[in-house]
């Protein structure tokens, strides 16, 4: 029997907002436990939720990027359930009408395209992180009420494959438009999976099972690759298929059950009655989708259309911070490709070199793309850059004062320049009569004679300019 | 002495001249406190209390509420003083911020000198199942009859001459039916014109901050310094607040007053019909006009069970942040559903937990579109007759009750009966389309009192002040207190 897979994926992804999705306590990650919290986020009685407008800022930013239709009132429900991590006993999200709804995305996979449908988006608030010991749980408020927005596909997927790249581009698009760092190891998006299995040509979807606990994108495929072998030698062997829960064991590699799931929980939704529904007018939508940062494809285009490699484009939106600090670089005046180069060779390795991430390299792109400039406009030398850069690594300053600091300077000065040339020529009029009988390497031996009075620092172009003249008037 | 049976009016001249100090006030509503037996008290504030006098300095004495005492139901967040919704699963609560009606009336420089008992979480009618045991009617001094609820407390403080004004809650009636039993004006305005910010939740699409006065003129006053848009409550309006009290003006010419023929026929007590009545004529004769409409008494029937299910229904949602994990007591366990289970099991009454089941029954998904669902579209059905009524209409104007205060024994009220169905419950309506409406006294019987009430369009306070102030000329009931109490 021939068999293919079902997948859907539901994404959370936290948003890093200034503030909570309902409270005006600060989102922050790292921070000592029970310190970002409102009375709100421990559901002291009398507090009310207030929407934050970032995060439907964000919301509608995404869903755009999804191709999503943007439903232009907001509204908000109770989903109830009794929880440890659940302060208020309900929690505040979109059932009956979220925000975004009916979009997609495209993935590629062995070079053709694929669409996956994706059927909502909508926003709701974190619950509490447990810590269990074995005589006790902790609860840290801190999460509590963090703005997530949830983005649950169709099961148009087939392959472990395709959903890691699913997973993928979602992680893209929120991170390129600042909504989230998308970070799966560390919990900032998080994907449930729903996989079952049915035969080849057949439409009849199979019994679902859900995996939850992925924290990472390669293990998104590993587990569903598992869990389809899992699941296809059940079927073979006319052993059914259990509707059940499983998380994937990072040790083992495999799918392990963690709850049979028997009826579905009665979540009893309503409408939460302390938020009216919220008219976005066009402007504000539009506004919002207007001041989007930009998508990761956009840029790719962009870089290609500036002269860039697609291998080096595509080096650059992997990561959205270094595209932004590329970007800047050429903000600051410098030439795409020279900052191309810069950015994923020469900043690169000093990344790599101490483990670093972008944010915390030391020099900015404003004096990284002044230092391009010097190079470009004959100022420095290549090496010379090279020297300054790797004083800049240390302490971000100045590119010109570092380099009028440790005397990489190039000669540009015409008169001195012509001094020098004269003294050369009269020195090695050999060489005079060699290149006038058509011996071009002549002249590479005249500017190297400069050069090495000059300690390299005369200007290659000018100094050859020079030489030539020089040559003429003999 | 005896300033505090006075109105806010009163008092506040006594204040300007001198005459009295914000300290004897308070020495004497502090002192009336403790000495009332109604059980109108959850906490007597008397240390706080004059720990608000030193502020008075720093604000404006010529506001009206300037160093005057009054009481808070307690279920209002209060910072640094216990609040607990007279519910054993809050004791020991200490909230640590204010609600909002709370930070304004003490920027106003208004003193609050204790928290009020209620019926448990705001959750009844009766002034009876608060932890504390029943709270009296300060109209009978032989502790027989209630004062109606669930701002038991609240109506009790201010009809026993301990505080001017007091504020409550109101979901179904919780103010404006107390406010009848007891001879005050008991004002629930539009839903949003006060904010809820520290209000404990029961039925959030119902619930309203309300308030019980002497007077009219002070119920106006009020409005003024409660009513406005506060960011923390994102369901309060933007509404320009105005200055009430210059709508009470006594003016009933040309002011269109409807009378639904089905409530006032299903009232059997002939001292509240012949007054109601008679009361009616003498509007006309200052130159209301009285309009008789009919609405569809099924849709009459329908309001308490419509207001069951919706209220019950967000109820047992509101409260579930009450699970024993974060504040108020812990009664322990293995488990966190153990620990939810106990502290729950023992922190709420049995009343509680059949209104919980009701609302979670209502919720659940085979039963919600036949129940809750379907509630709400009764709602709506409701609002929509009512709003009917008020398109021609500046008011409806109806019995706040069909009788005095009930009894706490004996009280065998047919809950099937068109009277219990109509006249006892339809004061929600105001709730259901989060309506402006006044209850104000309208006579005595056996000593006893019973009041009107007054319902108008939404945000459109003026007209409800300046009607109530036409029927308060009208009757002449104003600024009374129980004297019957100890004191």
């Amino acid at each position: 029997m021939e068999f293919e897979a079902v997948i859907g994926l539901e994404i959370h992804v936290e948003m890093k907002t200034i503030s909570k999705m309902f409270s005006s306590a600060p989102v922050t990650f790292g921070d000592d436990p029970n310190t970002q919290v409102m009375p709100l986020d421990i559901a002291f009685p009398g507090t009310m939720p207030v929407v934050n407008k970032q995060a439907v800022i964000n919301a509608i930013r995404v869903s755009n990027a999804l191709h999503m239709s943007i439903d232009h009132e907001l509204w908000f429900d109770r989903k109830n359930y009794f929880y440890s991590d659940l302060p208020k006993g309900f929690q505040i999200t979109q059932q009956a009408r979220p925000i975004g709804s009916n979009g997609f995305l495209t993935i590629e996979i062995d070079g053709k395209e694929k669409k996956i449908e994706i059927e909502r988006l909508h926003m709701e608030e974190d619950t509490c992180k447990q810590l269990h010991s074995w005589d006790c749980s902790l609860l840290d408020y801190n999460r509590a009420g963090i703005p997530l927005v949830e983005i649950v596909s169709r099961p148009d997927m087939r392959s472990g494959e395709e959903a890691m790249k699913y997973a993928e581009k979602i992680r893209s698009i929120v991170s390129f438009l600042d909504v989230s760092d998308g970070k799966m190891e560390e919990g900032s998006l998080r994907c449930d999976v729903n996989i079952s299995i049915r035969e080849k040509g057949t439409t009849k979807l199979g019994t679902k099972v859900e995996i939850k606990n992925l924290n990472s994108f390669q293990n998104i495929k590993k587990a569903i690759d598992f869990e389809i072998t899992r699941q296809s030698t059940l079927v073979e062997c006319g052993i059914p298929v259990v509707q059940e829960t499983r998380r994937f064991d990072e040790g083992s590699q495999e799918t392990v059950l963690m709850r049979v799931k028997t009826d579905a929980v009665d979540y009893k939704y309503f409408t939460e009655p302390n938020i009216t529904p919220i008219e976005l007018s066009d402007e504000f939508v539009e506004e919002a989708i207007r001041t989007s940062p930009e998508l990761a494809e956009s840029k790719l285009a962009r870089y290609k259309a500036a002269g860039l490699s697609e291998y080096d484009s595509n080096l650059l939106i992997s990561n959205k911070e270094i595209s932004d600090y590329y970007d800047a670089v050429v903000k600051a005046g410098a030439n795409s490709k020279l900052a191309a180069n810069w950015v994923l060779v020469d900043v690169q390795a000093i990344l790599n070199k101490s483990l670093i991430s972008i944010k915390e390299f030391k020099i900015s792109p404003e004096n990284l793309g002044k230092l391009i400039l010097m190079v470009e406009s004959n100022k420095v030398s290549n090496k010379q850059a090279r020297d300054i850069f790797a004083v800049m690594v240390d302490n971000n300053k100045d590119p010109e004062e570092v380099a009028s600091s440790i005397g990489a300077t190039q000669m540009s000065n015409e008169d001195e320049l012509k001094a020098i040339i004269a003294k050369v020529c009269d020195e090695n009029a050999q060489s005079i009569v060699d290149y006038k009988a058509g011996k071009d390497r002549a002249l590479g031996f005249l500017v190297g004679k400069v050069m090495q009075i000059t300690k390299g620092k005369a200007n290659p172009a000018m100094t050859s300019k020079l030489i030539l003249e020089e040559i003429n008037r003999r | 002495m005896g300033y505090l049976r006075r109105s806010i009016k009163e008092i506040h001249e006594a204040l300007i001249s001198g005459a009295v100090t914000p300290e004897e006030l308070v020495r004497e509503a502090l002192t009336k406190a403790h000495d009332n037996n109604d059980n109108a008290f959850e906490y007597i504030c008397d240390k706080e209390a004059y720990e608000q006098i030193k502020d008075l300095g720093s604000k404006d004495k010529n506001n009206m509420l300037w160093g005057i005492p009054f009481v808070c139901k307690d279920n209002f967040s209060t910072k640094d003083i216990p609040t607990t919704a007279s519910s054993n699963i809050l004791n020991g609560y200490v909230p640590i911020f204010d609600s909002e009606v709370v930070i304004r009336l003490k920027n106003a420089g208004a003193i609050l000198i204790g928290k009020a008992t209620l019926d448990e979480l705001a959750m009844g009618g009766t002034g009876t199942t608060g932890h504390l045991g029943d709270t009296y009617n300060p109209w009978d001094p032989s502790h027989k009859h209630q004062i109606g609820g669930s701002s038991c407390g609240s109506a009790a403080s201010v009809a026993a001459g301990i505080v001017p004004f007091s504020i409550g809650s109101d979901t179904g009636d919780s103010v404006r039916k107390p406010a009848g039993y007891s001879a005050l004006v008991g004002v629930k305005p539009t839903w949003g014109r006060i904010s809820r910010f520290g209000l404990f939740p029961f039925a959030p699409s119902m619930d309203h901050v309300g308030y019980f006065t002497r007077n009219v003129f002070d119920g106006a006053v009020l409005l003024e310094t409660l009513a406005g848009r506060d960011e923390k409550d994102s369901t309060s309006s933007t509404e320009k607040v105005i200055k009430y009290s210059d709508s009470v003006d006594g003016n009933l010419k040309g002011k269109k007053i409807a009378v639904i023929k089905e409530i006032v026929d299903s009232i059997t007590n002939d001292d509240i019909k012949t007054a109601f009545e008679s009361n009616l004529k003498e509007m006309e004769e200052a130159g209301a006009v009285i309009n008789y409409v009919s609405m569809d008494s099924d849709l009459l029937k329908a309001i308490y069970p419509t207001y069951i299910v919706i209220s019950c229904a967000e109820a047992t949602s509101n409260n579930a942040n009450l699970d024993g994990i974060k504040f108020g007591p812990r009664m322990g366990g293995h488990t966190y559903e153990e620990v939810m289970i106990n502290a729950r099991t023992k922190g709420f009454s049995e009343l509680i937990k059949r209104r919980f089941v009701i609302g979670s029954y209502a919720l659940m998904r085979e039963n919600q579109e036949e129940l809750f669902l379907r509630a709400q579209k009764a709602r709506r059905l409701i609002v929509n007759a009512v709003n009917e009524i008020l398109k021609d209409n500046d008011g409806i104007y109806m019995p706040s009750a069909p009788n005095t205060a009930p009894l706490f024994e004996g009280n065998s009220s047919n809950k099937l009966s068109n009277e219990y169905l109509i006249a006892d419950n339809c004061l929600a309506i105001g709730n259901f389309g989060g309506l402006p409406s006044i209850t104000l006294p309208l006579g005595f019987s056996n000593g006893l009192p019973f009041g009107s009430n007054l319902t108008c369009k939404p945000f459109d306070e003026a007209t409800m002040f300046s009607i109530a102030s036409g029927i308060e000329n009208i009757t002449g009931l104003k600024d009374l207190s129980a004297k019957g109490g100890k004191r």
